[in-house]
């Protein structure tokens, strides 16, 4: 996003915005958990082809630290392994991660030790000067996170949260493990940091299709007009994904697909497509929106819980001609879990914009296919003046479909009905396709290169605030809280179908059904 | 897919031709039952040769550019072998994205000419530009961009860069100064001009920018007072004019030119001098670039020719004016005086 670019201090006469990447100030990069998954798999790799595409500065530093005893040079070298396997849809050059590896550094250590803090301000005073750093340090929690409390309040103590640069700290998702613990987390936080110096990453938010809804919404004067319960029925979100819990059984059982996906990721995709429009865009003004909306989410009461949210797990079928395990049955999960990989919640926006138009979200496990998208359903025309070729011979009843496709087809698509060729006046829905991976053939960045990117940048209009994690656990603690107390008879889907029939009876009591991605 | 010869190459009878393409496109997808071709198109791209190939290789570039700049392509190849004065066919370039089910295609449209009539070809390429969308020209007819080319092929130049937003040409192998010469009459008539010998400087000029964008760096870019540029033409080409135009611009700096050996052509080095360091920047293989401080950093980076097709979609990118372009251009030719 580089309109939202922090200036620089000094204005550089050799830049040329027209052609070359955004610019983004010399830094260290820290990174707490840097011998685990997250590092090896995607933040490394990440950081590896910024470095390739020159999109970072010259004077740049990454400096890993974990419990595991290494040497800089092993550290390294184990990361060129990562690298090289990891990296996706881009090559690795021998030449090039040479130079990027004199940029890496390793300092072992154990977050709870005093004396790991004191080794990691001496390399970080040795890199400010080997590397001209400017004093500037990203701090990076990839760790477990009951560590983030403990990270910080030591950064703290050992006054690494102030410099001669900037100091910021990325955390990784899950906030908090419900509303309480997320608030207890935050205010731990902010006795050592100011909010503006927190990123909370929630990588959808990274994704090029999700920050094409801003430009799509207030880039065009077209749509926003009818972007209103006057014009808008329903509006449906659908995060589908065809694998199961893939050897996370055991994490998957205490977390679940509402705490998993609609805490975080989709209630920040509902609040993108529902929010006001930002008076100026940046960070703070974006977030502010999105907040605001996020706020004017209708709280469910324990007793409609059921009328508004349906939990479901998935059961073993055979799809393809290939068994597979239902949700008890995978390695790590008890015989008798009540998780849900299923989750579907009709969440009403208490706004001017919004009052009564249902948002649908749903997401699972092991459903027919894997599919994100947006689906805005607008209202039919008051009256139906023309018959229509449908399937079954029955009338469309809202011909009028916007869809924001996230993945895998990245994309937009308009439905409208168009007079089918012949005498007669028949019509028939045709479809209007926008494809982004086509009409921009270039590289799309990662969600973690554009994030880190921001990140270094001050930018953080990606990144999560306080009061919107906030508001988003506000929204489905109710839900978790009855959930938790109910004994549900599952499993109640099969693998590779589309949820649980109470999925379906939670539309169709609305007058609605789910549309097929 | 192609149509038959359309002649005359009257605009009615291509875009007829266009819409037949399109509908026998749309049979498919009857077949199968769901979409299976995405038309796009974002600009009108048409491009002027004279080389021997008959348009093949622009052709060929157009179907690469495709992929990143859907377009109406028109390519208006002049030959002397041309079976008529004007003749088109239309074709359709089509591509399937790696694990997608649905095709996207663009339209292309290649008219032959003969030498004596293609300056008749802008008034069937004012029919045939997509509505509402820029006209990108892109001359690699190398007689028309001479100094000293036929009457005839100037006033086609002329006619059909009437039509465009903006004009595209590369001035590798021109003289230096009939390629300003031209460049800055373009300029001065209003129109947006690119240099693909300009685009080919990115890739030295984005690591010198990135330099100097540390505000820590003590010796800032104002200290810097000589620029030298070591080409390995016998004169310094129209890269080695912009590169040191780019570079002395801002600082009024001293520029030298050396003639040096090296790999393949073009720039071997660039040096930059304060009065207390030396940034150099140069080939120290055939595909590395090595940039070095004499304060002692030192960074490698991949080096590589680009493209014609990588240089026109970076240039079909920047879509209107280019202020580092033209400033360059401006200190270019002060320098060739």
């Amino acid at each position: 996003m580089s309109v939202l670019v922090q200036p620089l201090t000094e204005v550089n006469p050799l830049q040329d915005s027209l052609r070359f990447a955004r610019r983004v100030p010399p830094c260290a990069i820290v990174i707490f958990g840097a011998s685990g998954d997250l590092s090896k798999r995607k933040l490394l790799p990440s950081l590896y082809r910024l470095f390739y595409e020159r999109r970072i500065s010259q004077n740049f530093a990454v400096i890993g630290s974990s419990r595991t005893p290494m040497s800089d040079d092993q550290f390294r070298e184990r990361m060129k392994e990562s690298v090289s396997k990891f990296l996706e849809d881009a090559p690795f050059d021998e030449d090039i991660w040479k130079s990027f590896a004199q940029c890496l550094f390793y300092v072992p250590g154990d977050l709870s030790e005093e004396a790991s803090y004191d080794k990691l301000r001496d390399k970080l005073d040795a890199v400010e000067k080997s590397h001209q750093t400017g004093g500037n340090v990203l701090f990076y929690l990839s760790t477990q996170p009951s560590y983030y409390a403990e990270a910080i309040k030591k950064l703290g103590a050992h006054n690494l949260q102030k410099g001669n640069g900037w100091r910021r700290v990325i955390i990784e998702k899950p906030f908090g493990h419900d509303l309480a613990s997320a608030r207890k987390l935050n205010e731990e936080i902010h006795q050592v940091l100011d909010e503006s110096d927190v990123y909370r990453i929630d990588h959808y938010l990274g994704k090029e299709t999700v920050q094409n809804i801003l430009a799509f919404r207030f880039g065009n004067g077209i749509f926003e007009p009818l972007w209103n319960r006057r014009y808008v029925d329903n509006v449906q979100i659908t995060a589908a994904e065809s694998i199961g819990v893939e050897g996370r059984g055991g994490y998957y059982q205490e977390a679940g697909a509402l705490r998993d996906m609609i805490q975080n990721h989709l209630s920040q995709v509902m609040a993108t497509v529902a929010m006001e429009p930002p008076t100026v865009f940046d960070a703070a003004n974006v977030r502010d929106e999105r907040a605001k909306l996020l706020r004017a989410v209708r709280v469910v009461k324990p007793d409609d819980v059921a009328k508004y949210a349906v939990g479901g797990q998935y059961g073993p079928a055979n799809v393809g001609g290939q068994n597979l395990l239902g949700f008890r049955q995978e390695p790590s999960v008890t015989a008798d879990a009540q998780t849900d990989t299923y989750a579907a919640v009709t969440f009403f926006i208490d706004n001017w914009r919004w009052a009564d138009v249902p948002f649908y979200i749903r997401t699972g496990k092991r459903m027919p296919k894997r599919v994100t998208d947006i689906a805005i359903q607008f209202h039919a025309p008051p009256l139906g003046l023309f018959s229509q070729e449908t399937k079954g011979g029955l009338r469309e009843a809202r011909p009028n479909l916007l869809v924001l496709r996230i993945q895998p087809e990245e994309g937009i698509s308009l439905r409208f009905l168009s007079k089918s060729p012949g005498s007669g006046m028949r019509v028939r829905p045709v479809s209007m396709d926008f494809n982004y991976g086509s009409s921009f053939g270039e590289r799309t960045p990662t969600a973690y290169e554009t994030l880190l990117v921001d990140a270094m940048a001050g930018d953080a209009t990606l990144y999560t605030r306080q009061d919107m994690v906030d508001a988003s656990w506000q929204i489905v603690q109710p839900i978790l809280d009855v959930w938790g107390n109910t004994k549900f008879n599952f499993p109640n889907y099969a693998a590779g179908t589309w949820g649980p029939q109470a999925s379906d009876e939670m539309l169709a009591r609305q007058g609605h059904v789910w549309r097929v991605p | 897919m192609s149509s038959a010869i359309i002649f005359p190459a009257q605009p009615e009878q291509i875009l007829k031709g266009l819409g037949k393409l399109w509908t026998s496109l749309g049979e498919e997808e009857k077949h199968q039952g769901r979409p299976t071709v995405l038309r796009a198109c974002a600009m009108t791209l048409i491009v002027a040769t004279d080389e021997p190939d008959a348009g093949f290789a622009a052709s060929q570039t157009i179907s690469e550019l495709m992929h990143e700049h859907p377009a109406r392509g028109i390519v208006l190849a002049v030959s002397k072998d041309a079976e008529n004065d004007l003749q088109a066919r239309v074709l359709a370039q089509c591509w399937k994205p790696f694990g997608k089910a649905q095709q996207i295609c663009c339209e292309q449209i290649e008219i032959t000419a003969r030498p004596g009539s293609w300056q008749n070809a802008a008034p069937t390429l004012a029919g045939l530009t997509a509505a509402d969308l820029p006209v990108i020209f892109w001359c690699r007819h190398k007689g028309a961009l001479q100094k000293d080319g036929s009457p005839g092929d100037k006033a086609a130049l002329e006619a059909i860069s009437k039509l465009a937003t903006k004009l595209v040409i590369d001035t590798n192998g021109m003289v230096a100064s009939d390629a300003i010469e031209l460049l800055t009459k373009w300029q001065g008539e209003g129109k947006l001009v690119a240099d693909l010998e300009w685009t080919r400087l990115t890739p030295w000029r984005e690591p010198l920018a990135h330099l100097f964008d540390n505000p820590a760096r003590e010796n800032k870019f104002a200290n810097f007072n000589y620029v030298e540029v070591e080409h390995r033409e016998e004169k310094p080409p129209m890269q080695a004019l912009y590169l040191a135009g780019w570079l002395s611009a801002p600082n009024k700096a001293k520029v030298a030119f050396k003639r040096a050996s090296g790999y393949g052509s073009g720039i071997q080095r660039v040096s930059l001098r304060s009065d207390i360091e030396a940034i150099e920047f140069e080939r120290t293989s055939p595909d590395c670039v090595t940039l070095w401080s004499s304060s002692g950093r030192e960074r490698k980076y991949t080096f590589s020719q680009p493209s014609i097709t990588a240089l026109m979609t970076e240039e079909l990118s920047v879509a209107g004016f280019d202020p580092a372009f033209t400033a360059a251009l401006a200190q270019a030719r002060e320098l060739s005086a």
